[in-house]
């Protein structure tokens, strides 16, 4: 072959990096208006060349690239530290377990983790800073793996992007689309209608967050990056014939039925026979611990007293709602405990440990029911914002001395203010 | 449809890995064409093919580069022809080049700013195994490339830029980080590009689907064939 002739003619002598693989083929000269940088070397390059060289001596196994020399390197010196670390965590471990008189051998994480709490007992609030002993594995950072090969040659091929895997991605959904569009213009040459029934319903999911999303692809990504991410998915999701790929798109789906599908517990029977369920309940800074009995009347006690331990007609009627709703008024008896918070927040944390107690008496469709009416859900205390140079009660309703934005109060600060 | 894969199969191998005196190229001013070279160009059907993928169609006069003068055939109606006999001479080279660059294991990185060739210029690289950067291009990515990258990575051995401008219609970055970091570069200029820092200029039309289509296959054509001669050669 005439390259390899080329290769190998007079006075061409295949060196390390002084030689520039532009002279090695003669003649080739790079068309650089400044033909002094055609002739300086450039080290990876050479690498390359030399590589082809020896390839073309015969040689089966290239030369390893300056990148990938490193990465060994590095690679090397990081699974040395990581075996001298976990061999001083076992040893360490060991030493705790007799210290604490425990078997060495059964000695897991969670015991040392008291055992430490135990012997080092910490006042800091900040739980990173206290004192800790883990597997170094999950103290080190991971190594990145090679992402390219012996010859330096990356694996991905956008690997240049520095993103490859999130380029994937869009790369994957425009190849989508465009299958996509061709489908339906079959679809319409053949005049075949769309098919409603089979249409891709994504009611019950939303869209993976960008913390979700980076766990999927194994690589960091900004703000701007997840957003164009979204509009790309909703641009796929939308289009007629979506459910062909209908796999691609769940891939990036969070459903969100299934974030609050917590397991219903079973009943639960005392020694007459008789079920019940308990269960508490919170509302701003009320707890509630509740106990529903089945095969009941109806009564309702609540600390000892009756429904009448509530003075407010409205607070009562918070408490009843869950019965109500499931219409199992007359037929169960509540036991209800309560503490801290106002009368207002102790009806609603008894009316939500109710709702919670009786999701194992009803089927699942009243759950879900239960669910959308909001009846099973804590809403956690609200929370005001600081203020500068304002008043506690200022603060509460949202006003600030400090700039001009008052808010409309509510009524119910009116009535007090004239009552 | 055969018929046309066939003219451009003698197209690429009429200049592919052979015609090694012609890359002598030493000055802007073209040698008189040796007796080889007036046989090929009896034998070149390229021109046909280049203008049925309407390579000579530039933009309209009042954008041209002045650099890009010289591969001018003249103008229609305020729009720029580009010379095809010149195309199709540098086009031979740049496709020659880069099966060199094949054949020697080197890695070839397709960059392309048009967004509506992106996804063709990435399954092109994909296609024939190397490497494509059609986003948003960081600064470092050749001349910070260890810290861009985390670790030390070995750098492209040829740049083709399908479209030697970005989105903004300035130019790539790429093409004076890689004059920079000593890479050559192959690339298609239209008529508002500038070719100074491109090794291989391809005077052609980078803006028709026709066109860019023809320019993927034949480089990656190009790269395939360098590889299959590097295996034959192992």
């Amino acid at each position: 072959m005439i390259i390899r002739q080329l290769l190998r003619s007079p006075g061409v002598v295949l060196q390390g990096p002084s030689k520039t693989p532009l002279s090695v083929i003669p003649w080739i000269q790079g068309k650089c208006w400044n033909s002094n940088i055609a002739e300086t070397p450039r080290p990876e390059s050479s690498e390359a060349a030399v590589a082809a060289g020896q390839l073309d001596a015969g040689k089966s196994t290239a030369k390893l690239s300056k990148a990938m020399k490193a990465y060994i390197e590095r690679a090397k010196s990081h699974d040395a530290f990581m075996f001298e670390q976990i061999s001083e965590y076992e040893i360490g471990r060991r030493h705790l377990a007799n210290m604490m008189g425990e078997d060495p051998e059964t000695f897991t994480q969670e015991d040392i983790d008291n055992a430490i709490a135990y012997l080092l007992p910490s006042g800091l609030f900040e739980p990173k800073a206290r004192p800790l002993m883990k597997h170094p594995t999950e103290v080190f950072p991971k190594r990145k793996a090679a992402e390219f090969d012996e010859s330096g040659r990356p694996f991905h091929t956008l690997f240049y992007t520095g993103r490859p895997a999130y380029y994937q991605v869009l790369h994957d959904i425009t190849t989508h689309v465009q299958n996509l569009d061709r489908f339906a213009d079959r679809m319409v040459r053949y005049s075949i209608s769309k098919d409603k029934e089979r249409t891709l319903n994504l009611g019950s999911s939303i869209w993976v967050s960008k913390e979700q999303l980076e766990s999927i692809i194994v690589e960091s990504i900004q703000d701007r990056h997840y957003d164009f991410f979204i509009k790309s998915m909703n641009r796929l999701a939308d289009h007629p014939y979506s459910y062909r790929v209908e796999e691609f798109i769940l891939k990036f789906r969070k459903s969100i039925s299934s974030s609050s599908q917590q397991e219903i517990p079973k009943l639960l029977f005392t020694t007459e026979g008789v079920p019940y369920m308990n269960a508490s309940g919170s509302r701003k800074t009320a707890k509630a611990d509740v106990t529903v009995y089945g095969r009941g009347t109806g009564k309702i006690t609540i600390n000892g007293q009756d429904i009448l331990y509530f003075k407010n007609p409205q607070e009562r009627e918070q408490v009843v709602f869950p019965l109500q709703f499931t219409e199992m008024l007359g037929t169960v008896d509540v036991d209800a405990e309560v503490k801290e918070g106002g009368s207002s927040g102790q009806a609603g944390a008894v009316r939500h440990g109710i709702a919670l107690a009786l999701r194992s008496f009803v089927d699942k469709e009243m759950v879900e029911k239960m669910r959308l009416a909001g009846l099973l859900t804590s809403i956690p205390p609200r929370r005001f914002p600081q203020r500068f140079g304002a008043k506690e009660t200022l603060t509460e309703l949202g006003f600030c001395g400090r700039c001009a934005n008052y808010p409309d109060p509510p009524f119910s600060f009116l009535s007090q203010l004239f009552s | 449809m055969a018929a046309c894969s066939r003219r451009l199969s003698r197209y690429l191998s009429s200049g592919l890995l052979r015609g090694i005196q012609r890359c002598q190229l030493s000055s802007l001013s073209r040698p008189a064409l040796s007796q080889q070279q007036l046989m090929e160009k009896e034998n070149d059907s390229g021109s046909e093919d280049l203008f049925k993928a309407r390579v000579h169609l530039g933009h309209k006069e009042g954008s041209l580069d002045p650099c890009m003068h010289p591969f001018i055939f003249g103008s229609r109606l305020g729009h720029l022809i580009i010379d095809l006999d010149q195309t199709s001479q540098h086009l031979r080279e740049a496709l020659n080049f880069t099966a060199h660059i094949a054949y020697r294991g080197g890695i070839i990185l397709f960059v392309c700013r048009n967004p509506q060739f992106q996804h063709l210029v990435e399954n092109t690289a994909k296609d024939c195994g190397e490497y494509a950067h059609t986003r948003f291009w960081q600064g470092g990515i050749l001349t910070n490339s260890t810290i861009q990258f985390g670790c030390e990575t070995r750098l492209p051995d040829l740049v083709i830029f399908i479209n030697t401008l970005n989105n903004v219609l300035t130019q790539h970055t790429a093409v004076r980080d890689a004059a920079k970091m000593l890479i050559p570069t192959v690339g298609i200029v239209d008529t508002n590009c500038n070719p100074n820092l491109i090794t291989y200029p391809v005077p052609g039309n980078d803006d028709t689907p026709s066109a860019v289509k023809l320019y993927c296959d034949l480089f990656k054509n190009a790269i395939l064939r360098g590889k299959e001669k590097r295996k034959e050669e192992l």
